[in-house]
């Protein structure tokens, strides 16, 4: 048994699409102890959803798992069958998607959906659930509760369908909730109430959160940790303080310089990334980012860089922190 | 800042009101009351949460709806209500809309070169064949696509290529007014930056105006001259970028500004952003009137509410 509530190491996984083997996961490791939140940050095709997935079994065809091991809360998921992930899923860990329209069932109310939850997983009898599912909502911070179980998904604004959501994966208590882009598809100052919410049912609950999200101000306030990923791969872990203070990859670097800032006040330009993010099908030999770095070496072309650590938890994986070395070596 | 003194503006709405009629006792007000204006070689910044009319204020615009009441003047021509076939023409031509969703926008079984073109056909905007392919690739260059670009299909380019075939398609018309509806909202932050940067050197470079729609605070602060907060179809406040920014007067201005996560932990960990809710604030914004707090700083209360907000 691990002392680490999710432990993944190695993780390789490809999709089987009928133009070619799409490599979504080159050698994935990472790991999250429990309560703790782990931010994953990239571009749309960078892979962190589906690290997210294939932690609950949800990569199936053409997804495969070509290597690698991933535990969970003392499972080991490579060796689960179809029917222990049932058990697993929603119970033990939950998952909120993106766009909460499309991801609750518009023909059903929303306590039939939020009683569907404990009734697959818990004994409690009938009246037993209809509390539990009002203590939800209360819990979510949704008023009327007992009108709202009675009311469909298209009689709830955005935020609402969202907080819905969370109450659907906190029915039963999970260790770990992941949150794929919770907050994409709502406003600003909904966004806020979201996030706000889930730090807040967090610390009274004691989950790990993995959030996934392209938006680094999202993550400043919430993680310990964040990983950030690029073309299937980790290429920096650290606090979130490291990430943000001293990035060492020049990705991570680009990704903090794109972002618009609140605290200048002339009309400045913004820093894009320039190019197209890396077509997955034909990965490119050395560094994935080589082809958009400002910084590219001979050598980021030619291999994939090792990783590099900085001290125990922030590490990167790019040649620009061996450059010293590099010209030293070439020198003699 | 630009200078506008002698300009006359591109574009002029005023008391722009557009209701939908849903049944026969129930109307939704979508816009309530709107003025506003945009000179050459500008951009207006329209922000609001959803369902605040901003969309449908781009639509009454380019004449998608009739408007229930109010004026809008482009060019210095009316185009409120019924105009004739030869105005509408030249409207088609000079001002042009940039989608949310490229995908979605952009025809699927069309090569990019033909979805370019099809303005042009349609206008009759070139001589000969070598003309028209002169322009394509004229417009591709200027959007950074390459040459080869041409013969592809919609789905062939990732993301923020197919908005930036959105934006050529728009430009090739040589457009006096842009107007862009969330047309970043669906990209990735790093993407986002470069369609913004190149909307701007395209603006500098053709002097087009740009009536940019958008609900992320954040990225309309780069690329707006002056911006507009609408709420519930109230044009609540309006000014230049910095008077929005440095100094919000209305509440839900405040609250939207202090809602956007900063991507620095320190700063981030000691934000606390402002909760605003119409029904319990008290404020009426049937009743509002404009008050000039500043230069071109416009704020619309009543003037107990204005006393109110200042106090903060």
């Amino acid at each position: 048994m691990s002392e680490f509530l999710v432990n993944i190491e190695h993780e390789r996984l490809s999709f089987f699409t009928p133009v070619g083997e799409v490599k979504a996961l080159n050698d994935v490791s990472f790991h999250i102890k429990e309560g703790e939140v782990l931010g994953i940050v990239g571009e749309s095709g960078s892979g962190k959803s589906v690290t997210a997935y294939s932690l609950m079994g949800l990569t199936a065809y053409p997804g495969k798992l070509l290597g690698g091991t991933l535990d969970f809360n003392g499972h080991r998921i490579n060796d689960m069958t179809e029917k222990e992930m049932q058990k697993m899923r929603g119970n033990e860990v939950s998952i909120i998607f993106q766009d909460p329209m499309t991801s609750l069932n518009p023909v059903y109310t929303i306590g039939n959906q939020i009683r569907e939850v404990l009734k697959l997983h818990t004994n409690k009898t009938k009246k037993e659930i209809q509390e539990r599912a009002v203590e939800l909502l209360e819990l979510v911070g949704i008023n009327e509760p007992k009108k709202r179980l009675k009311q469909y998904p298209h009689e709830l604004s955005g935020g609402m369908r969202q907080r819905v959501m969370i109450a659907i994966a906190l029915a039963c208590e999970p260790k770990l909730l992941i949150a794929d882009e919770p907050t994409t598809a709502l406003d600003v100052t909904i966004q806020a109430q979201i996030l706000e919410l889930m730090m807040e049912l967090k610390d009274k609950l004691g989950m790990a959160i993995m959030m996934i999200t392209h938006d680094l101000g999202v993550v400043a306030s919430m993680c310990d940790h964040i990983a950030v990923m690029y073309a299937g791969n980790i290429v920096e872990y650290g606090t979130t303080d490291d990430i943000f203070y001293r990035p060492k990859h020049e990705y991570t670097k680009g990704l903090i310089r794109s972002i618009p800032r609140m605290d200048t006040t002339e009309h400045e330009r913004l820093i894009p990334i320039e190019g197209t993010p890396v077509d997955l099908l034909n990965p490119p030999k050395g560094c994935p980012f080589a082809s958009r770095c400002d910084n590219c070496m001979r050598i980021c072309l030619r291999e994939k860089a090792p990783v590099i650590h900085f001290d125990d938890v922030h590490y990167s994986t790019c040649w620009m922190n061996q450059k010293a070395e590099l010209e030293g070596g070439t020198k003699q | 800042m630009k200078n506008h003194e002698n300009a006359s503006p591109v574009l002029e709405v005023q008391g722009l009101k557009q209701y939908f009629r849903v049944s026969r006792t129930y109307t939704v007000k979508a816009v309530e009351d709107v003025s506003f204006k945009i000179y050459p070689g500008e951009t207006y910044g329209l922000v609001g949460e959803s369902g605040s009319g901003k969309s449908t204020i781009g639509r009454s615009v380019i004449r998608l709806y009739e408007p229930t009441d109010g004026k809008i003047t482009f060019a210095g021509k009316d185009i409120s209500g019924k105009i004739s076939k030869a105005d509408n023409k030249t409207l088609r031509t000079q001002m042009q809309m940039i989608f949310q969703d490229p995908m979605a926008s952009l025809n699927p079984r069309k090569k990019v070169e033909d979805i370019l073109g099809e303005g042009l056909d349609i206008h009759h905007m070139y001589a000969n064949r070598a003309e028209r392919k002169a322009k394509i690739q004229a417009i591709l260059a200027k959007v950074g696509l390459a040459p080869e670009h041409a013969a592809r299909y919609p789905h062939q380019f990732s993301g923020g290529q197919r908005q930036r075939v959105g934006i050529a398609r728009a430009m090739i018309m040589n457009p006096k007014l842009i107007i862009a509806d969330e047309c970043i909202s669906a990209l990735d932050v790093s993407i986002q930056a470069q369609v913004v940067n190149l909307m701007k050197d395209i603006q500098e470079e053709t002097g087009s105006a740009y009536l940019f729609i958008a609900h992320d605070l954040s990225m309309v602060k780069y690329i707006s001259d002056r911006i507009g907060v609408l709420h519930l179809g109230h044009l609540l406040e309006t000014g230049t970028t910095e008077e929005i920014f440095s100094n919000p007067i209305h509440p839900y201005t405040r609250s939207l500004l202090s809602a956007i996560p900063s991507p620095n932990p320190i700063v981030e960990k000691t934000r606390i952003s402002e909760n605003y809710d119409y029904r319990t604030s008290g404020l009426d914004y049937t009743k509002g009137t404009d008050h000039l707090i500043s230069g071109s700083h416009y704020v619309k209360c009543t003037d107990e509410e204005l006393e109110r907000f200042l106090k903060h």
